[in-house]
Order: C-alpha cells, then sequence, then structure tokens
C-alpha cells in the first residue's frame, strides 16, 4: 500500500511538529530523568525507552491484530513506528511529550482500547506507553521523530489560502502557487520561496505583513487569512530548503487492501448477484418467475396466494400504479368489457405506453435525485430557472424506457459521453447527456453568494452530492465515511476522498463553479437555439426600426406612442435557453483526505477510486479521457460504467428494489437507500438477486421490469387481510397479498383534477408559478381552465404547495428516499375547508351533471364510477342520496335558487375526502 | 405527567385520546431511548403525539422560545465593555478581518450608544433600552459567552434551529415534541407564532421536522382571523350542511373500514376527521383574547400600539403553554435585531417593540404559577461586531455593527433555571466569548436537559445512524446555569 510518508502533520497536528517536539522533549526529558529518579525500583534507568524496544511488542501483543500492516482499522497501523508516526484517520496518535493530550493514550487509559471482549493491557504497559509519550515519545532510529513538512503539507494550505488568485483558472501577478515547481518559478515579481530562507521568500513577507491574502478582497473571493500555524508550516518548509516528497496518490494497488478484508466483501449485497434456479412449485398457480419465489415463501409458513382482487380494483391499482391518475369510466368499462384471456396484459402496455407513466414515475426518480426548482439554504430561496429539463429529461427517459445503464451513464457523465463543444449541430441526444448531469446539480447550494462560498460551505454541497449518489443509486451511506471510518460498513474514510477524487473535475471546492449561472451551458438543441436567436434577431431589428423613428420623430405624443411600441417590442425577449449542468472541467485540484471532515486538516494523498469493498480492493480504478484531445478526465464516465457492469454488486439490485417497492408497497430491502451491514435484511434473497439479475438480462428495461412484475400472480392479489393473514404475515413481509396505499400529494392533486375534469395535459416545458395567498397558503397559479398535474408545479423549496406538503411531499434534505404517509388533521381540514378543493367538487358535481342529468340517484352513481371507479354499494348509494335530501332540504332553506346543486355538490365533496378514494386497495 | 390538570380537564374533559392510539407507545419509547450501540434494523415504525415521559426528571414541561433572529447586538443590550469607550474611534478591522461580512464597510471601535446600570438583587448589568426586563433580571440566566459556527443569518439560523447549518434536520421544538409528545391532543404540540407581516429568514425552514415524520413540524398559528391553514370552510355553507356532510364522510369511512381489518391506518383517518372538528374549537378558544382582564392585556402591552403585536403573541403563549402546548416558539418579522445601519434608532425601536411584552411575559408566568415548569428562551442566531459597519457616506452617526459568530448573548428563565445568574464573559471588546464558552449544541443540551431529556439518547436512527440534535461532536450542558 502506498501512504503518505511524511510524518509531519500526523504526528504533530496543526501545531509546528518540530518546534513543539524539540521544545516539548526537552522539558519532558527533564521530568522524565526526574520521573525516574522518583521510580527508580520501577524502571530501567539504563536507557531511555525507545519506541522499538518498549512500546512496539505492546503493540503486537494487543493491538496489531485489527492496527496492523494487514487490517488497519481507523487507518492506523501500530505496526512498525512508521505507520505510529503516520496517524490514523483521526489525525496523529500522540504528542510527544503529553500523554493526556495523546489520542492513542487516552483511548487505553479509559479502556475503550482494545475493545471490551479483548484482552486488556496491564497496569504496567499502560505505564510504559505513558512515559513514553512523556519522554518525548523518542525512537531509535532518531531521524523517525524529526522528519519535516513536504509539498504535500503545504499544498493543500496554499489550495486553501492563495490559489483562488494564483492557481488555474486565475494566475494574479504570473503566479501559481498550486505545485512545488511553480512556487519556485513565482510571477512577476520573481520567485515566490527562497529555499532555505523563509524571511527573503516573497511569499512569507506578503503574508506577515497581512498584504495576502488580501484583507478588503477576503469576501469577494470566499477566502479566510492564513491562519498562523499554517503559515508557521510553510516556514518550516521553506527554512528546511522545501523538502519534497515523491509520494503517489493513495489508490487500490497489487497489494491487499489493509481496510477492508475479503471477509467483509463477503456480506451478501457486496457480491456480484447470482440468478438461484427458479423454486418448483406448481405452475399453473403463478403467471410470471417472480411468482414461485413468493409462493415459495408463502407455503414455507402454509400460506397461498390471496384470491385475485376484482376487476374494477385491479384496473384503479393498475392505473394510479402506472400512471399516477385514476382509471376513467371509459377505460374501466373497457377493461371490464374485454373477453379476451390477455386483457389484463393489454392494459398494462396501454398504461405504460401513455405519456403519463413518464410523469408519474419521474416522481420517483426525482425524489431520490433531490429535485427542486431552487437553491434553498438561503432565505430568498433564489429559483433555477433552468432546472425544468433535468426533469424533463427524466420523463422523457421513462416514456422511451431508456435503458437504466445509458440513463445512469448520462446522468453521472453526459458531458463525457459525446463531444459537444466543437459540433455543428446539437442534436436531442447530445443535448439529453448534458441535461441529465442537472442530476449532479440538485442539492441545496448557498454557495451563488461569496459570503456562503467559502471552502466550508462547498465542502457541504458536494457531501450532499455524494449522500445522493450513495443512497440513490448504491444504495449505500458512503457519505456517513466523510468524517471517520464508516461505523458499520466496511467503508474507509478515504474510500470517501476517492469517491470525491472521481467528481473533482467538476465538484472542485479549489476551483468552484458558484450555483445560478456559472453552472450553466448554452448548448441546446440547434433548433431551440436557432428559434431563440431568429426571435433575438428579429426583435433586435424591429426595435431598431422603432428607435430610428424614435430619434427622427419631433412630436412629443408621437413619440411617446412609438416609445411604448418599442417597450412592447422587447417584451417579446426570451431569456437565453440555457442547461443547469455539470461538467468536466480539466485538470482537478489534488484531493486530500480530510482527518474528522476538517477541512483545515488535509491527511493523505488520494486518487479516484470507488468503495474497496465492492472491488476486490487490488485493482486500480482505471478511466482516460473519452475522446482524443478531450479536456475531460474521464473519471466520471469511468465510474458510470463501472456502475453497469453486470457484476457489479448493488447498481441492478438498489433499482430492482427500488421498482419493486412503488408496485408492492415495501422494498424486498426495506431500507432502500441502505444496503450495507445496517439495511435492512431481504425479505426473499433468492428473489433481489434472481430481480437483479433479470433486470441486466433484460437489458435494463425498466419497462419490462413493470411489465413482468405487475403480471404477476403476487401483484394482482386481493388486498383484503384476512384473520389467518393477520395470524401469519400481519405486517405483509411475504406478500401474502397486496397493501393498502394511501394517495401521495401529487397523486391526490392530480386525481381530484383530473375527476373534476380540470386536469390539462400539457406536458414539459418551465415549470408552473405559484401563488401565495392571504396567511401562507400556497397553491399552483392555474392555465385558462385548468391545472397541469402536479410535477409540473414550480418545486421552489420554501413555497412547495400546501396540498403536497401537507399530504406528506418530503423537504429534500437532500433528497427523498422513502416518503412517509403521515395521517394527521391538517389533511382533513385541507381537503374539507380549502376552497380550492371545493372548487374543484363544484366542477366534479357540474360534471357529472352534464354526463347523466339531474337525476340524483343517476348522479350519485357516476360519480363513484369517475371518483372510484366502481358503482356504489346499495348502502352507500341510500346514504348518499339521504344526505343529498337533506342537504337539499337545507340548502332550500337558507334561500338558495340552487339547492340540488349544491347539495350534490356536498355528496362530491365528500367522496373527495372518503377513504374509498384516498386509499388504493 | 399533566402540569396544568384543571384547565385541560376543564376544558377538555370530554376529549378522547385523539389521534393514532395504536398501542405502540412501547415500541415507540423503546425505539427513542435505547442506548445499545448497534442500531436495529429500521422497523415499521408508527408515531403519534401521546405524552410521554422523559428520561429523567424535568425541570420544566414546556417551552416558549422567543427567537430573536437578526442578532442582538450583545454590546449594546448586555455586555458593557469599558474598552470600547477607551477606544472608540480606534482602527481595529485588521484584527478580525477573517470574521468581517462587510470589508468595504468596516469602520472603527465603536462604543455602545445607550447607557447601562445595575438591577435587580442581582445587579445585572441591562442597557437602559430595556427598561422592562430590567426589572425581571432576577427571573433570568444570561449567557454573555455564546457562539456559532457561522457569521451569515441563514446557515446560523438553521445551526439555532437545528443543530446544523444546512437545511433539512430537525428543529428544536420537533425534536422536543418528538421526544415528549403533546399534553393536548387538540392542539398542535409544536405551536409557532409568526408576525403577521412577514416570516422570518429561511420562512417555514424554521420550524420544520426534518427526516423526523412531518407530525412533529410546527404549526403556525396566526395572532389574527383564522389561527391555522384551512380551519375554517373558505366557503359560504349552512353550519347545519357542513354537518351532514361530514357525518356522511364519516359513515362511508367505516363501510369501508369494516372491510377492511387489521388497518389502524383507517382508523387514524377517520380519528384525524375528528381531530380537525376539535381542533376547530380548541384553536379558536386558545387564541380567544377577550377572555383575559384589561389589566393582563395592558401587562402585555396589547393596548399600547408598538407593542401590540409582539404582545398578543407572548399572551396568545401563556395560553397555549396552560393548555398543554409543549413548545411554542415566538417570531417577529424584518430582522428587527439586524442593526446594520444606525443603531443608536434601530435598536433602540426593536427594544420598544418587544421589551414590555416579554417582561409582561415573565411577570405574568410567575404570578399564576407556570413559571416553574415553563422554560423560557430568548436570543438570536448571531451577535454583533465591536467595531462600527459605516453607511456608504461613512458618517459615524449612522453606523450600525455587522454580524459576528464569536459572541452571542442569550437568556433563559423559568424551570429549572437559575434567576439573576450571569454565565461567562466575552473579552474586552465584547467580540468573542472567551470565558465558559457555550457553543450552540451545549445551548440545545441545556433546554433538552432542562426538560428531563438527555441530548445523546434522544436521537432518531436513520441510514444506520443515531440522528441527534447536537450531532456527532460532544455536547454540554450548561450546568452553572441550573437552579
Amino acid at each position: 500500500m502506498i501512504s503518505r510518508t511524511s510524518p509531519y502533520r500526523t504526528h504533530t497536528g496543526r501545531y509546528s511538529a518540530v518546534t513543539y517536539c524539540r521544545l516539548l522533549v526537552f522539558t519532558a526529558l527533564t521530568a522524565y530523568v526526574f520521573f525516574l529518579y522518583e521510580n527508580r525500583g520501577v524502571a530501567d534507568t539504563s536507557e531511555p525507552p525507545f519506541f522499538e524496544t518498549t512500546i512496539q511488542p505492546i503493540f503486537s501483543k494487543h493491538c496489531t491484530d485489527c492496527h496492523g500492516p494487514e487490517v488497519q482499522e481507523g487507518g492506523l497501523d501500530l505496526s512498525s513506528a512508521k505507520g505510529l508516526l503516520q496517524g490514523s484517520e483521526s489525525g496523529p496518535t500522540f504528542r510527544a511529550g503529553n500523554a493526556e493530550q495523546s489520542t492513542l493514550f487516552g483511548l487505553i487509559q479509559r479502556g475503550d482500547m482494545p475493545p471490551a471482549e479483548e484482552e486488556q493491557l496491564s497496569e504496567a504497559e499502560i505505564e510504559a506507553i505513558r512515559i513514553w509519550i512523556e519522554s518525548g515519545a523518542p525512537f531509535q532510529d532518531a531521524k523517525l521523530g524529526d522528519s519535516g513538512p513536504t509539498q504535500h503539507d503545504v499544498i493543500p494550505i496554499l489550495l486553501l489560502r492563495c490559489v483562488v488568485c494564483h492557481g488555474g483558472r486565475s494566475q494574479e501577478a504570473g503566479l501559481d502557487l498550486r505545485t512545488r515547481e511553480s512556487l519556485l518559478r513565482g510571477g512577476k515579481s520573481g520567485p515566490a520561496v527562497v529555499s532555505g530562507d523563509p524571511q527573503k521568500s516573497l511569499l512569507i513577507q506578503r503574508i506577515h505583513k497581512q498584504e495576502m491574502p488580501p484583507r478588503r478582497a477576503l469576501v469577494r473571493v470566499s477566502v479566510k487569512p492564513m491562519e498562523a500555524t499554517e503559515l508557521t508550516v510553510l516556514e518550516q518548509w521553506i527554512a528546511q530548503g522545501l523538502p519534497k516528497s515523491d509520494l503517489q496518490p493513495d489508490i487500490a494497488n497489487q497489494v491487499a487492501d489493509p481496510l477492508v478484508s475479503n471477509e467483509d466483501r463477503r456480506f451478501w449485497s457486496f457480491q456480484s448477484p447470482v440468478a438461484a434456479p427458479l423454486p418448483e412449485v406448481p405452475l399453473e398457480t403463478i403467471s410470471t418467475s417472480i411468482d414461485s419465489f413468493i409462493l415459495r415463501s408463502l407455503r414455507n409458513v402454509q400460506l397461498h396466494f390471496s384470491p385475485p382482487a376484482t376487476r374494477s380494483v385491479l384496473v384503479r391499482r393498475l392505473s394510479f400504479n402506472l400512471t399516477g391518475l385514476p382509471p376513467t369510466p371509459s377505460e374501466v368499462e373497457q377493461f371490464l368489457a374485454d373477453p379476451t384471456p390477455d386483457a389484463y396484459e393489454k392494459l398494462v402496455d396501454r398504461l405504460l405506453a401513455s405519456p403519463r407513466h413518464g410523469e408519474r414515475w419521474a416522481t420517483h426518480w426525482l425524489d431520490v435525485a433531490g429535485y427542486a426548482d431552487s437553491e434553498g439554504s438561503q432565505n430568498e430561496d433564489r429559483v433555477r430557472p433552468h432546472m425544468w429539463r433535468y426533469r424533463d429529461y427524466v420523463i422523457r427517459a421513462l416514456n422511451q424506457d431508456k435503458p437504466y445503464d445509458r440513463f445512469l451513464h448520462e446522468q453521472l457523465a453526459g458531458d463525457e459521453l459525446t463531444e459537444y463543444e466543437n459540433v455543428e449541430t446539437i442534436d436531442d441526444a447530445i443535448y439529453d447527456n448534458l441535461v441529465a448531469t442537472g442530476f449532479l446539480r440538485t442539492a441545496p447550494d448557498r454557495t451563488f453568494a461569496a459570503i456562503t462560498a467559502f471552502v466550508p460551505d462547498r465542502l457541504e454541497v458536494i457531501a450532499d452530492e455524494m449522500q445522493i449518489f450513495g443512497s440513490a443509486i448504491l444504495g449505500l451511506t458512503i457519505h456517513c465515511a466523510r468524517c471517520h471510518t464508516h461505523k458499520f460498513d466496511p467503508i474507509p474514510q478515504r474510500d470517501y476522498y476517492r469517491l470525491t477524487a472521481i467528481f473533482k473535475d467538476g465538484f472542485d471546492e479549489h476551483d468552484w463553479l458558484k450555483s445560478q449561472g456559472p453552472r450553466t451551458l448554452n448548448f441546446v438543441t440547434t433548433p431551440e437555439r436557432t428559434a431563440w436567436q431568429a426571435n433575438k434577431e428579429q426583435v433586435e431589428q424591429e426595435a431598431a426600426v422603432v428607435q430610428e423613428k424614435i430619434t427622427a420623430e419631433e412630436n412629443e405624443e408621437k413619440k411617446k406612442q412609438l416609445e411604448a411600441e418599442l417597450q412592447a417590442i422587447n417584451q417579446r425577449h426570451q431569456p437565453e435557453p440555457r442547461i443547469r449542468a455539470l461538467w468536466s472541467r480539466g485538470v482537478p485540484s489534488p484531493t486530500y483526505v480530510l482527518l474528522r471532515g476538517d477541512y483545515k486538516n488535509a491527511g493523505r494523498l488520494v486518487g479516484p477510486g470507488v468503495p474497496s469493498v465492492l472491488t476486490d480492493g487490488k485493482t486500480p480504478f482505471m478511466f482516460a479521457p473519452p475522446w482524443q484531445d478531450a479536456q475531460k478526465t474521464g473519471r466520471r464516465l469511468a465510474l458510470a460504467k463501472w456502475l453497469t457492469e453486470p457484476s457489479n454488486p448493488l447498481t441492478a439490485r438498489v433499482m430492482a428494489n427500488r421498482i419493486w417497492k412503488h408496485h408492492f408497497g415495501r422494498g424486498l430491502v426495506t431500507s432502500l437507500d441502505n444496503f450495507g451491514t445496517t439495511g435492512a435484511s431481504p425479505s426473499h434473497p433468492e428473489l433481489i438477486d434472481w430481480l437483479a439479475v433479470e433486470f441486466v438480462r433484460r437489458q435494463w428495461s425498466m419497462k419490462s421490469l413493470h411489465r413482468m412484475l405487475v403480471t404477476s400472480t403476487t401483484y394482482r392479489q386481493s388486498s383484503t387481510i384476512t384473520e389467518e393473514l393477520a395470524a401469519t404475515d400481519l405486517e405483509g413481509t411475504l406478500l401474502s397479498r397486496m397493501p393498502l396505499r394511501r394517495m401521495e400529494g401529487e397523486v391526490l392533486r392530480d386525481a381530484l383534477l383530473q375527476i373534476s375534469n380540470r386536469l390539462q395535459h400539457i406536458p414539459y416545458g418551465p415549470a408552473d408559478s405559484i401563488t401565495e395567498m392571504e396567511g401562507g397558503l400556497i397553491t399552483t397559479e392555474p392555465r385558462q381552465g385548468g391545472w397541469r398535474r402536479s410535477v409540473f408545479a414550480l418545486h421552489r423549496r420554501t413555497k412547495m404547495p400546501t396540498i403536497l406538503e401537507n399530504f406528506d411531499y418530503p423537504q429534500m434534505g437532500p433528497n427523498c428516499l422513502d416518503r412517509r404517509a403521515s395521517v394527521v388533521a391538517p389533511q382533513a381540514l385541507h381537503l374539507l375547508n380549502n376552497a380550492l378543493v371545493s372548487e374543484w367538487a363544484d366542477s366534479f358535481a357540474m360534471r357529472v351533471a352534464s354526463e347523466v342529468g339531474e337525476d340524483p340517484a343517476k348522479q350519485i352513481r357516476r360519480a363513484y364510477q369517475i371518483a372510484l371507479g366502481r358503482l356504489p354499494r346499495e348502502e352507500e348509494q341510500q346514504i348518499g342520496l339521504s344526505l343529498y335530501d337533506d342537504c337539499k332540504k337545507q340548502w332550500l332553506e337558507s334561500g338558495v335558487t340552487d339547492a340540488p346543486q349544491r347539495a350534490f355538490k356536498n355528496v362530491c365533496h365528500a367522496l373527495m375526502n372518503s377513504a374509498a378514494f384516498l386509499y388504493i386497495d | 405527567m399533566s402540569h396544568y390538570p384543571f384547565n385541560r380537564r376543564q376544558l377538555f374533559q370530554t376529549v378522547g385520546a385523539g389521534l393514532y392510539s395504536a398501542a405502540l407507545t412501547d415500541l415507540f419509547t423503546r425505539d427513542v431511548y435505547a442506548t445499545n450501540t448497534k442500531p436495529s434494523p429500521p422497523l415499521t415504525r408508527e408515531f403519534d403525539l401521546q405524552p410521554r415521559p422523559p428520561q429523567r426528571r424535568p425541570q420544566a414541561e414546556a417551552v416558549i422560545h422567543l427567537f430573536m433572529n437578526g442578532g442582538p447586538s450583545q454590546m449594546d443590550l448586555f455586555d458593557p465593555k469599558v474598552e470600547l469607550d477607551r477606544n472608540h474611534g480606534k482602527e481595529h478591522f485588521e484584527n478580525i478581518a477573517g470574521e468581517v461580512e462587510f470589508p468595504e464597510q468596516a469602520g472603527a471601535i465603536m462604543r455602545s450608544p445607550f447607557k447601562f446600570k445595575q438591577h435587580g438583587q442581582s445587579g445585572m448589568w441591562v442597557s437602559d433600552i430595556m427598561p422592562h426586563l430590567s426589572e425581571q433580571v432576577d427571573k433570568i440566566s444570561l449567557i454573555r459567552s455564546m457562539y456559532t459556527s457561522n457569521l451569515t443569518h441563514e446557515p446560523a439560523i438553521y445551526k439555532i434551529q437545528s443543530g446544523s447549518e444546512f437545511i433539512g434536520r430537525p428543529t428544536l421544538g420537533a425534536w422536543v415534541t418528538y421526544g415528549l409528545g403533546t399534553e393536548n391532543q387538540n392542539l398542535p404540540a409544536y405551536v409557532v407564532l409568526d408576525d403577521p407581516l412577514g416570516l422570518p429568514v429561511n420562512g417555514v425552514d424554521n420550524w420544520q421536522s426534518g427526516f423526523l415524520p412531518p407530525l412533529y413540524q410546527g404549526t403556525r398559528f396566526r395572532a389574527t382571523g383564522s389561527p391555522v391553514l384551512n380551519l375554517k370552510p373558505q366557503f359560504e355553507e349552512p353550519t347545519r350542511v357542513t354537518d351532514l356532510e361530514r357525518d356522511l364522510i364519516s359513515r362511508l369511512d367505516r363501510i369501508h373500514r369494516r372491510e377492511r381489518q387489521f388497518r389502524p391506518e383507517l382508523d387514524a383517518k377517520i380519528a384525524s376527521y375528528e381531530l380537525a372538528a376539535r381542533m376547530q374549537v380548541a384553536a379558536t378558544d386558545a387564541l380567544d383574547l377577550s377572555q383575559e382582564t384589561a389589566a393582563t392585556h395592558k401587562l402585555y402591552g396589547i393596548d399600547q400600539e408598538t407593542t401590540s403585536s409582539y404582545g398578543r403573541r407572548c399572551l396568545i403563549a401563556r395560553r397555549l403553554i396552560e393548555r398543554g402546548v409543549r413548545f411554542v416558539q415566538l417570531y417577529i418579522n424584518s430582522q428587527i435585531w439586524d442593526n446594520h445601519s444606525n443603531i443608536g434608532e434601530s435598536l433602540k425601536n426593536a427594544c420598544e417593540r418587544t421589551d414590555k411584552p416579554v417582561a409582561g411575559l415573565l411577570f405574568d408566568l410567575k404570578q399564576r404559577g407556570l413559571l416553574d415548569n415553563t422554560l423560557v428562551a430568548w436570543g438570536g442566531e448571531i451577535g454583533r461586531l465591536p467595531i462600527a459597519q459605516l453607511p456608504a457616506d461613512k458618517d459615524p452617526a449612522k453606523a450600525g455593527r455587522d454580524h459576528n459568530k464569536n459572541a452571542i448573548v442569550a437568556w433563559m428563565a423559568g424551570g429549572g433555571v437559575k434567576g439573576g445568574y450571569v454565565h461567562g464573559a466575552t473579552d474586552d471588546f465584547g467580540f468573542a466569548a472567551v470565558e465558559d464558552k457555550v457553543y450552540v449544541a451545549d445551548w440545545h443540551a441545556t433546554l433538552l436537559h432542562l426538560l428531563g431529556l438527555h441530548h445523546e439518547e434522544l436521537f432518531y436512527e436513520r441510514n444506520g445512524l443515531k440522528e441527534r440534535l447536537t450531532g456527532v461532536e460532544p455536547a454540554r450542558v450548561v450546568r452553572e446555569i441550573l437552579a
């Protein structure tokens, strides 16, 4: 394993090691001598307690099983002086001369290490370690304790404080402070450093005089002044002659990974899925292969499938599931009347082919992507005006049944798939590639303002994106390893930083594109761009003509008219079409592990890599520029391809499980975002693997997977829980029946609009704006005569439509893996009292009247057909009618002229509030 | 553990157990308080607002959080500094450059335009723009040494509300109601009284439940008109018709329910409609200030224009606490404490709007015996700088103070807190907390402690991690202020 060899920072933290050590060694030695004098009987006074002779044997006995060269838990190797000095991922292990402040000693003394179940150190051993540290931690190889800083101690500091103006993008005064060589080369005023003489080095002089970084410019460039400890390191490095380390980035290589064992790799979800043979069950009882797995588990507990749901239940279930909308009465009729044996399959195909399908399933993906049309984080919650293109991309991709592997390639590395800068025509494919990278631009982001765009602010954005990536695609809580090795999964801290190194050409905290404008590209399709350009020219031309007239016109009255005309013309200007995207920006900064996640505490240098536990730990992560002369690293593209290799343990499992969840109400693995060791065990281990393999075999076709799942016997079961099922499978783990589900916010709003004939199917395009009413109620602004589906509403984080919020629209912090269905009073209040819901009930009532006339009995039957996809039962019809009569009487007494209509509206409104409407069997 | 049984019984004796009375409290309790280190696999959890006993004996049972967003100036209100007088006009910017948001507006050291005097038996220093609070100082524990991690409003507000500088985590009130439930099932557990004139910075994010179920998020009560969104029908309809329709919904739902055994969510649906009806009555009653005497109105300053709005919210807060609401949070609009300019006037105005209502609340809670088990917390998200912030024309008479994350002043009063006590100190210029420093997480831990909750034991499992209000870094209960 290659690792950082400079022990300098790691063993002293933020203070100058050398000064500190020497000072402390001196005082501590004095103390030690005194100690020895006091304890003559205990310690051998003939020689100082060297690490090699006194301490190493203790560590070998108690510690190196977990902290040795092969297994380095917490990144710590206590088998050698070098390993000890290198420290752990929490930073330095000890402070020479001060046992109390030494992490390692503290852990041992408190009894936290070795772990309770292991043999503990004896008091004498603990004392020996204390004495060794207190005596200045001497090594036989004296050089070991005394090696100075190298360029890798200095570069992180310069990156943090200087390179924004003296680096890759901007080289003020011709100065580039990114490398040792460029420091020596210097800028217009000469070399920045004089080897061996810090005081003569311009760099040090300017910093000392507080001229650099310039105090009044700090906020503008989002930089803080250099800290005294950092300056000391810089001075030390120069004083010692700019020592150079030829250290290579820490990446996987031929040596077995010391932080992740093969034992770790044996966990079920870290191994490639293998399809087990289908369980043997009576074939006549099943429709698809998945049924055989489900049926076997049921039979194990003497259960069988529940009876099939009725056709009217099925059509409603399927319609909501695949399109997010209730079936229309004619769709229901058509299905009920279809005598052919494949009537159901035809219905499935029709719904999957509907453009409404992509609109519905986009919501599921946008949730995991953390989609929002605004920045969040800052009070103004600035709108992201171009984000909707990504939403449209997702809808289009799902409607086209874009294979999931391609879907991921585009979202993670669309900019590296094809050339877009030097092409004649931007076609739909190139456009889609770029728009797709919006997936990596969804996190809440306050870095559009300089005061909130400092390195730690940027690191938060990156962390959020890593969380989204990890939870949505990998099903791993990889972001937990940002500050320390994952507490439960075999994900060392450096794996997190290796992953960020893959993304570094797009997310570089030292070369940052602020949110909003700088994050956009103008490579929309050539027709769109041309149309915009043409309009722009047309408007400019017309404006110029009028402008000329204005200049020539002397009559004030006419001049005013012309000016108004000009204004009207200028209003036809359209905003430039742009794409919010992430793209490779060339050579990224080096990536250092940040100890404890602290941006001021850089640890070892790492290179790009994927989580070791998902590989053999020996094969380096390979990448190359995607095409000749490409100014791109190809890192993300390599990641995307690695993810979609059929052997990848997680990608197919995670997505197949998510699709499963949306059909069956619960995942085979219920922790959708966590397939790690603390995630839930799969309820049907063989099925999840079979499904993953099958998903890949079907060329990652999501529609094909949908079709297989919804045509299964499992899916077609009734949702009734009998006494028998309650006794054996109350939770529904075994899929002994289908779940009962409450509509999600979007589904509810869309369904209300559809049944009241107020839903307009105008797909795609900029989001529909919202209105805030008095008191804070937020609604989507209507178009002429109605509203579009909820997915097209402006998803402004701080101003989500109230109806969606009330019905559990999640806060995207940064994304949402699994929505809840809460049952709270504000939902009831909304549906009962809200003006808009009432208006929709009026529309619903009018629609019914226009379809079946004024006979209340007919009206009620029709209302049931529209809202619930079935006719009312006798009892329902009776109480509906009696309410109608009672209400009509009351309305008549109140003196209104349209009592029958109002009374029937009450029936419709009640239906909209009823559990039968809100819940799907 | 009801603390005001008389009032509640009187008002709500006919009310049943309310929403979601499924007997899952046991599971829930175990889940919240378990201390084993390895997280259990995710459960299909149910959540409710039933009152739950805290982990240890509580000092306070309810909280009124007077959130003073904007950043009240410590050296102009509670932390007098002689050195500012001595060094008034001296350049100081270079020494604190990394901590200034607007370097181009940075001026010299600026003394406080206000006079300080000692008050009460404790002799606490308060400036002359808080004459009413000055009379109540023996009820409060003042913390002069708080600090935070970011000097910008948004992240600093997220921090003080939720423990993290970023959106998406549960807020303090959500954590408290998650941990303790609430005493009155007919009112929300966590009520937010925002300013009718506008939302605070970060808007509704201030009372989000983050990754906790939405059940625990704050509910906005408006001080005038209908207190809750959609509380009353927004359309004209005879009451009898409304009742008939609700009756139909209930009957339809019972038919639906009858055919679907073992579905507790359907019971919950029916219960939520019943609760909605009860909430209409309870919320309307709680906000009916005509039930209060003229003397009480006067005490809170409701009779005067300047103090009327905030005074109403303070009085409503008391009425909600009386009715068993767990957590009440008060806001004030337009960043009145964010005194970037003309601090001599603008800070005085801020005090004029709030001083009397706040003092009135403390006095009233005390006289009604409510202060013993109600915690009142006052404070903002940041503090301010010792140097002047100058307007474009550099006129020092119009100077204000810029943001400062290194020193924040805050106080607590009531249940479990010492009266007339001052904790911690800032440096000579009031720039940074230096003695007995209290980080935001410490403040959170202290607040939870007073409610009988331990900040490390109150957690929510997510992604295999135990998420806590105070995060992963250790936090310390400020024991010094405990009575």
